[in-house]
């Protein structure tokens, strides 16, 4: 008995542990989302709590615990400016939880923990969804489903409950899989919801030297495309970003709220038809192939200067396809606005003004002075860096006439001074260039580091040209790649991964599984459903058809699991020796009393001796029989035949009603 | 429930058309839960967000799918309650088996709305639970049925079936009381008239009851055609006694049984041989536990109605 309480506060603080460590694992899920204090004090929490019950202290009262309750929204309050919002509403969950924790003590409390750890789950998915952290999520939901099955019965082991919990959610899967495929999803939403305006890494609206530094040192993808038909060579793999026209010297922005009509062009060369597959940006613009000849989405505008601009930032994963040009000519003289706007030079560096005038007077055209300011930029000297030395107030004049030494912000910030201060129209486009032919995938991966500037100049009679100055300075900038012009410090990692062929490869194919998930699991949404539906021929759904094709669905999977669950609950059939002692007894049964349930083969013997002592020997001998080999010691290697013996026995056994006449 | 599934017969073994299932408070809030789950989901388009809310949908289909199997087939054997004596707690022995491959967990048992007891059930295992049942005063408690319930395996939902199968339990008096055992001799057993020559001096013929051993029969007196009927015997020295409710004129009635009680126990317990005789019923002088019981029994309904109690609660008078 003394045995007993102790038992039982094991069981109990192995429950209060689970439910525990459902909490924590959303609680780490979410580590890297909500501010470092609100875990801390969550994890600080969740182990005070587990020495308290360890010890047996008390837990803090009901006053108390409203009061922190408070505090805890108010601070909240305080470091968020709001409780809606994921971010704010993550913490807010996890900080609630923990003070839940104060007084968990019935198993509706231990419920609560484990529901908290499944919310904070949900709360992670919606907030990353690479492929990268499923086998977390999963980890973590199977981790909530076996503390749901230690704090449902406090006596259930640990290893036990992750058996029953994989095992229900192995079973679960095909059902999953089902309603992920056919739930009728939204194809919008019931409430916008502000998402955390956390910056990604990625390129922004303004450029000055030194920004696109940051992206080249950073592996992440910034978005895949796949062509229909042939890809361009790998010069012209420009992919259009945001197109910067305002230069103060110091830093590119975009045009502040100029608004043009798009010029006509002539498109020449070969159409690119392909399919881009962005990672979000948390900005407005699509990247597209050097110029896209319309807009893939009502939702998209197709600007002046070529730029896709979405109606919303870029919060969730987004596919489209576009067709582009590289090669392209102006129907249209350019407009006096957008002359004006793209030929104003920047204040200050009169050396550079002096050198384009100049360069310009020697030229007999617009084309002849790009020549000859490339020609400049080719034998002045010039190095591809991307460590350049930091630029005083005239930084296109220190740039040209000193350090003579930069990356591509540098030369297509330089090259549009000296075309703007010779009046001829320029403008700095940023975006990417290059990629990584992904062969199991059939994609370019154009990461972060593949980041780039570059220019275009007005030139009459071919309209807006593209020129990228750098590819004059470091030409094996566009056939290699950024990473072996990359100090030692920021590539070690990449160079350590690009030093074998099988690394690559693995990467690869780990990249390849990425798009494969981002394209069919994650961008899954209405269209898509629809695309499905179409390919089973179900070209208009009609709700009513889909309910019914859905119910169908569930009951047979629910037949399935119910048929696979039960087939074990069903009693085994009887063996030889029990069917033959049944028979037996169903003899007996008709000359006597019939055996009662509770009656063993021996009292039953001596019932019916004593009903029918004349039967006494042959029928006592057979049930001691039956006795013996059911739970005797039987000698192994004679058993069947022994169970055969008894059969036959019961079998030849005949019993005359006559003799049951005297009692 | 008992006019759809009638009174039952033990061993029973449960079907599916008597199992009854519903979700408890966790898996309502679980279900509750999930909804929001979808709700986020669809409302964010996010997909991962909604394969999770699926998964756990799904996976809650299995728990109720579990909790029913874990239930089913399961075959009540045996419930019967013994005797016990007022002020002790008694019993409801309820035996269960597992007939099937499939280890059970969990199965609680429980007498009407009383406290359950949780047991495990491995493969073809067969084992006896005693739920308890208190004995506060004489008198026999009926139980109409018993519950067998289970929310294993994860609690989110909780499957039940009612067992239709009358227990009665006598509770004896509770024996107590100072008053030294009467004299010997105060009146005789009639079957006492013969001297045997052995050490077992014989007592007589009675009629043939279940459980008696063949080796007692009088095979020649059957043999005669007479009734069957069983030798008796008492050991050497034994004593014989009659205890009667008359002759404790200062004590009250429940006191009275308390004293009769202890005497009978007593005497048992000494082997000797004893009668009880209350107003209206005489017991006459003998021994042996199925005596006793006869004895306690007929002090336990002293002076009830029927001497039924209902309902599995506290039985009150």
């Amino acid at each position: 008995m003394a045995a007993a309480p102790q038992a039982a506060d094991g069981a109990a603080l192995r429950s209060l542990a689970w439910a525990c460590a459902a909490f924590a694992g959303g609680v780490l899920l979410n580590l890297d989302r909500v501010p470092p204090w609100t875990a801390a004090t969550a994890l600080l929490l969740i182990a005070w709590r587990l020495t308290t019950e360890r010890s047996g202290a008390r837990l803090p009262g009901t006053p108390a615990r409203a009061l922190l309750a408070l505090g805890v929204v108010a601070v909240v309050l305080w470091r968020f400016h709001t409780l809606n919002g994921l971010a704010a509403g993550t913490a807010l969950l996890v900080l609630m939880s923990a003070l839940k924790l104060l007084e968990t003590r019935a198993r509706r409390d231990q419920f609560v923990m484990v529901g908290a750890g499944l919310f904070l789950l949900l709360a992670a998915c919606l907030d990353r969804q690479s492929l990268v952290r499923v086998p977390l999520y999963a980890l973590q939901a199977w981790l909530c489903c076996s503390a749901l099955a230690v704090v449902a019965s406090a006596g259930c082991e640990g290893r036990a409950a992750l058996r029953l919990a994989g095992r229900a959610l192995l079973l679960a899967l095909p059902l999953a899989v089902l309603l992920f495929l056919f739930f009728p999803r939204l194809s919008g939403a019931f409430w916008a919801i502000p998402r955390g305006g956390e910056a990604l890494t990625g390129l922004s609206d303004t450029m000055s030297p030194g920004g696109i530094v940051k992206l080249v040192a950073s592996y992440d993808p910034a978005f895949r495309v796949q062509f229909a038909g042939r890809a361009p060579p790998a010069e012209e793999l420009y992919w259009r970003g945001p197109v910067l026209h305002d230069f103060d010297g110091h830093t590119w922005r975009r045009a502040s709220g100029a608004f043009h009509l798009r010029q006509r062009l002539q498109y020449l060369g070969t159409p690119y038809r392909y399919r881009v597959a962005l990672e979000p940006t948390r900005q407005r613009w699509w990247f597209a192939l050097d110029t896209p000849a319309q807009s893939s989405d009502a939702n998209v505008l197709l600007t002046y200067d070529n730029q896709l601009l979405g109606a919303e930032p870029l919060t969730e994963p987004l596919s489209f396809d576009a067709l582009s040009y590289t090669r392209t000519r102006a129907l249209e003289p350019l407009g006096a606005f957008g002359r004006q706007q793209d030929t104003t030079p920047p204040p200050g560096n009169p050396r550079s003004v002096a050198l384009a005038q100049t360069l310009r007077q020697r030229a007999g055209s617009d084309a002849d002075f790009v020549q000859a300011t490339l020609e400049y930029l080719r034998s002045g000297g010039f190095v591809y860096t991307l460590t350049p030395e930091a630029l005083g107030a005239d930084a296109v004049d220190d740039f040209l006439f000193d350090t003579r030494a930069g990356f591509c912000g540098h030369y297509a910030s330089a090259f549009v001074t000296l075309m703007r201060a010779a009046q001829v129209p320029a403008r700095v486009v940023t975006g990417y260039l290059g990629g990584e032919w992904n062969p199991i995938g059939d994609y370019f991966l154009v990461r972060q580091s593949d980041a780039h500037a570059w220019a275009e100049v007005w030139l009459e009679g071919r309209g807006w040209t593209r020129i990228d100055p750098t590819a004059v300075v470091a030409p094996e900038r566009l056939r290699r790649g950024v990473f072996d012009l990359l100090p030692d410090a920021l590539a070690t990692r990449e160079r350590l991964l690009r030093s074998s062929a099988w690394l690559t490869r693995a990467l690869q194919r780990w990249d390849a599984a990425n798009a494969w998930w981002s394209d069919h699991v994650v961008k899954f949404d209405y269209s898509a459903q629809l695309d499905l539906l179409g390919r089973f021929g179900i070209r208009y759904p009609d709700a009513r058809y889909l309910g019914w094709a859905f119910m169908l669905a569930l009951l047979g999977w629910l037949a399935i699991i119910a048929w696979h669950i039960g087939r074990s609950a069903r009693p085994a059939a009887p063996d030889a020796l029990a069917r033959a002692y049944t028979r037996l007894c169903h003899k007996l049964a008709r000359i006597g009393p019939p055996r009662a349930p509770h009656q063993g083969p021996l009292s039953f013997a001596e019932a019916v001796t004593t009903h029918r002592p004349d039967l006494g020997g042959s029928v006592h001998a057979l049930l001691a029989r039956y006795a013996q080999l059911r739970y005797g010691p039987g000698a192994p290697g004679t058993r069947a035949q022994d169970i055969e013996g008894f059969r036959r026995a019961v079998a030849r056994l005949s019993l005359s009603r006559a003799a049951g006449g005297r009692h | 429930m008992r006019r759809r599934q009638g009174a039952d017969v033990l061993p029973v073994t449960l079907g599916r058309r008597r199992l009854y299932i519903l979700p408890t408070g966790a898996g309502v809030a679980f279900g509750l839960l999930l909804f929001l789950m979808l709700i986020a989901g669809l409302n964010y388009g996010n997909s991962l967000a909604l394969f999770l809310t699926f998964s756990l949908s799904a996976f809650a289909l299995v728990a109720m799918q579990q909790c029913h199997r874990n239930l089913l087939g399961i075959a009540v054997i045996a419930a019967a309650a013994p005797a016990v004596f007022a002020r002790t707690t008694g019993a409801v022995h309820l035996t269960l088996a597992n007939p099937a491959s499939l280890p059970r967990a969990r199965v609680e048992a429980a007498v009407a709305e009383m406290a359950a007891v949780a047991v495990d059930l491995a493969a073809r295992e067969r084992q006896r639970l005693e739920l308890p049942l208190p004995a506060p005063t004489r008198g026999i408690v009926r139980i109409d049925r018993l519950r067998l319930a289970t929310a294993h395996p994860f609690g989110l939902f909780r499957a039940w079936t009612w067992v239709h199968t009358p227990i009665e339990m006598m509770i004896y008096p509770r024996p107590h009381g100072v008053l030294p055992m009467p004299a010997h001799g105060g009146h005789k057993s009639g079957a006492r008239s013969r001297g045997g020559s052995d050490a077992d001096e014989w007592l007589g013929l009675r009629p043939f009851r279940d459980g008696d051993s063949p080796r007692q029969v009088d095979w020649k007196a059957y043999a005669r055609e007479a009734p069957m009927l069983i030798k008796e015997y008492s050991p050497a020295g034994s004593e014989l006694r009659l205890f009667d409710f008359a002759q404790l004129t200062h004590l009250d009635t429940e006191a009275r049984l308390s004293q009769l009680a202890r005497w009978v126990v007593e005497a048992e317990a000494h082997g000797e041989r004893y009668g009880v005789a209350l107003p209206g019923v005489l017991l006459p002088a003998d021994r042996g536990p199925e005596h006793r019981h006869r004895c306690l029994a007929a002090l336990a309904v002293f002076g009830i109605d029927d001497g039924l109690k209902h309902g599995g609660g506290a039985p009150g008078r």
